[in-house]
């Protein structure tokens, strides 16, 4: 199975019987865990990895077919697991991921011990008066556009052409360090899978023990979202953060890495009772 | 604050890791037209639409975070009248006396956004435009497909008509139409370089007693036997044909007079020795050879008395048109 590894970037670290699985979310790669991960390794075997498009995966492994729906990226996450051979794995997913490891988790409940979900969202899209998802549809076009333009090369890439021209040389290795590195095509179908996507109908599927963390005045993902997650996932504790912003691992790693090692002592606690 | 750097051709402003803005410059504050007292000590996103908020979000912090600077990122910024504002930013995080500082400079980029947009429209049309040549395309593959199926069906269709055209239909043979065709062949093939030919006309001897007796299935049933036997016994590129009703008719390329009455004694002996079921069947022949003076039609009535002539020799044998010669 070395494939799923060098086509995930799998990196494996720590030693311990358990597993922890930090997944990233849109518009960046494992390297957001970097300063949560290490904190772990004592205790759990630590697994990073991207997906499919993101990051130093082997981007010549996408499709738009497969990555047309969040689904590809749900396989990517259960393949990564099963690659390892990981049962009862604790799984830490920040935005989307947190979505895409909630799917996982109701296909294959094998495979997931908890759900530690970072600024979750089920919808991130208003959908009339009952849900508040934080953007309009307009605000999800404007994005796209606004990103397209910061993308290297996105004048000269032309969609049509570049479904038969997978591989386009002008994304060269030095551009890897620029922000928005990642192939259009790619970051956009991503985008679109993550803001058109609703979950909604899933939540009450899913019975993993699950702890949403909600960053207080996130800019993404509103208050009300974290609740309603809350009010709708069996099995789900809520804690909102003092962090703020939408990347809490990135700006305050030390409460992220409490949080969650709190939570898991709780769930420890409840299994040996 | 420095000012030179208060009135940089850039605007600038320092914020905290959190996004508080802690310092800005005059250049910025004009650009946007804001009050000091506005912006200072608010988060940077208030000026920020929510598009704008998540790709900062997105890719901003994150990056400064794990890099320590971000380079030409594209973003709006909303002045205080409302106005969308493009600028290019660069942010650089630098250790502050209490906590990580994050300088930003910003570029407004009104001109070039512009040229940028007119790109992205040609670009956008571009797309729409090779869209549509595949879809076009597309259609016309699919459209091709269709024809060159419905040709195939023609010709099929052409080939089995232009069978049917010649054949028999009761037999399986070859009809009159197409033996008097090969027959106007071999009379130009003879009139030019002399090649025999002989034909024979095959009658089944009281062929009408069989209908009347038997039925006419069995009737057609002798006809079709009749031909597999014939069939079976003529060899390329001999050619036999049903001339009408209990009437055969055969061409013997290549064949004088000898040679086709030999073949036509074996024909008839291959016929009456055949097993058949209801009723022995049993045919006479008439044969002729091409001569000089023959026309189609000539070949065919010599050929047609000296049935006549079989006929009245007591059926169930072969005369050749030009026996009666020798017997004058």
């Amino acid at each position: 199975m070395t494939t799923i590894f060098t086509r995930n970037n799998v990196t494996v670290t720590g030693s311990g019987e358990k597993t922890i699985l930090f997944a990233h979310g849109f518009g960046c790669d494992q390297n957001m865990w970097r300063f949560v991960a290490p904190q772990f390794e004592k205790d759990y075997k630590v697994v990073l990895f991207d997906y499919v498009g993101s990051g130093n995966s082997d981007r010549t492994a996408y499709n738009e077919e497969r990555y047309g729906t969040i689904q590809g990226y749900v396989e990517d996450l259960l393949e990564v697991l099963d690659a390892l051979q990981i049962k009862q794995a604790i799984f830490v997913g920040h935005s989307v991921s947190a979505m895409i490891g909630m799917l996982a988790s109701i296909q294959r409940p094998d495979c997931f011990e908890c759900l530690i979900m970072v600024g979750p969202s089920p919808r991130y899209l208003n959908d009339g008066p009952e849900y508040f998802g934080g953007f309009e549809r307009e605000d999800v076009e404007e994005l796209l556009g606004m990103m397209e333009m910061n993308f290297v090369g996105w004048a000269s890439y032309l969609a049509p052409l570049a479904m038969n021209n997978a591989d386009r040389p002008a994304l060269t290795e030095e551009l890897k360090t620029s922000f928005c590195s990642a192939d259009p095509a790619v970051a956009r179908k991503f985008a679109e899978v993550t803001f058109f996507s609703d979950h909604r109908e899933d939540l009450p599927k899913a019975q993993t023990p699950s702890l949403i963390l909600q960053c207080s005045e996130d800019s993404i993902v509103p208050l009300e979202v974290g609740q309603y997650l809350h009010r709708h996932l069996k099995n789900s504790t809520f804690h909102l953060m003092e962090a703020k912003g939408h990347y809490p691992h990135l700006s305050h790693p030390q409460e992220t890495t409490n949080l969650i090692k709190d939570f898991l002592s709780q769930l420890q606690g409840k299994s040996v009772q | 604050m420095d000012e030179r750097l208060n009135h940089a051709p850039c605007g600038y402003v320092s914020i905290t890791n959190r996004g508080i803005i802690m310092a800005v410059n005059e250049t910025f504050l004009n650009m946007f037209g804001y009050d000091r007292k506005d912006v200072l000590d608010h988060h940077i996103e208030s000026m920020m639409s929510m598009a704008n908020k998540f790709l900062f979000h997105t890719y901003f912090y994150p990056f400064i975070q794990l890099y320590g600077y971000v380079n030409e990122m594209y973003l709006t910024l909303k002045s205080k009248q409302g106005d969308s504002i493009p600028v290019l930013v660069n942010g650089r995080s630098r250790r502050g006396d209490e906590e990580e500082i994050i300088d930003c400079v910003f570029i407004q980029m009104s001109k070039r956004i512009d040229y940028e947009k007119e790109i992205r429209n040609a670009k956008t049309k571009i797309e729409e435009a090779y869209r549509l040549k595949d879809e076009a395309l597309g259609r016309l593959e699919v459209l091709h497909r269709d024809i060159e199926l419905k040709q195939a069906e023609l010709i099929r269709l052409n080939a089995e008509l232009e069978t049917l055209a010649v054949t028999d239909a009761l037999t399986g043979l070859k009809n009159r139409r197409y033996f008097i065709e090969k027959l106007d062949a071999y009379m130009e093939r003879f009139a030019a370089s002399h090649m025999l030919f002989s034909v024979l006309i095959l009658d089944v001897d009281h062929f009408k007693k069989i209908n009347d007796t038997q039925g006419h299935l069995v009737g057609d049933q002798v006809l079709r036997k009749l031909a597999q036997i014939m069939e079976a016994n003529l060899e390329e590129p001999a050619l036999a044909a049903r001339y009408g009703g209990e009437e055969f008719i055969v061409l013997l390329p290549g064949m004088d007079a000898r040679q086709s009455k030999q073949a036509a004694e074996d024909l008839r002996t291959a016929i009456e020795q055949d097993s058949w079921e209801e009723c022995a069947v049993t045919v006479s022949i008439g044969a002729a050879t091409v001569t000089s003076e023959d026309t189609n039609i000539s070949i065919l009535a010599r050929a047609d008395q000296a049935l006549y002539q079989s006929k009245n020799n007591g059926r169930n044998c072969v005369t050749h048109a030009a026996d009666g010669l020798h017997h004058k």
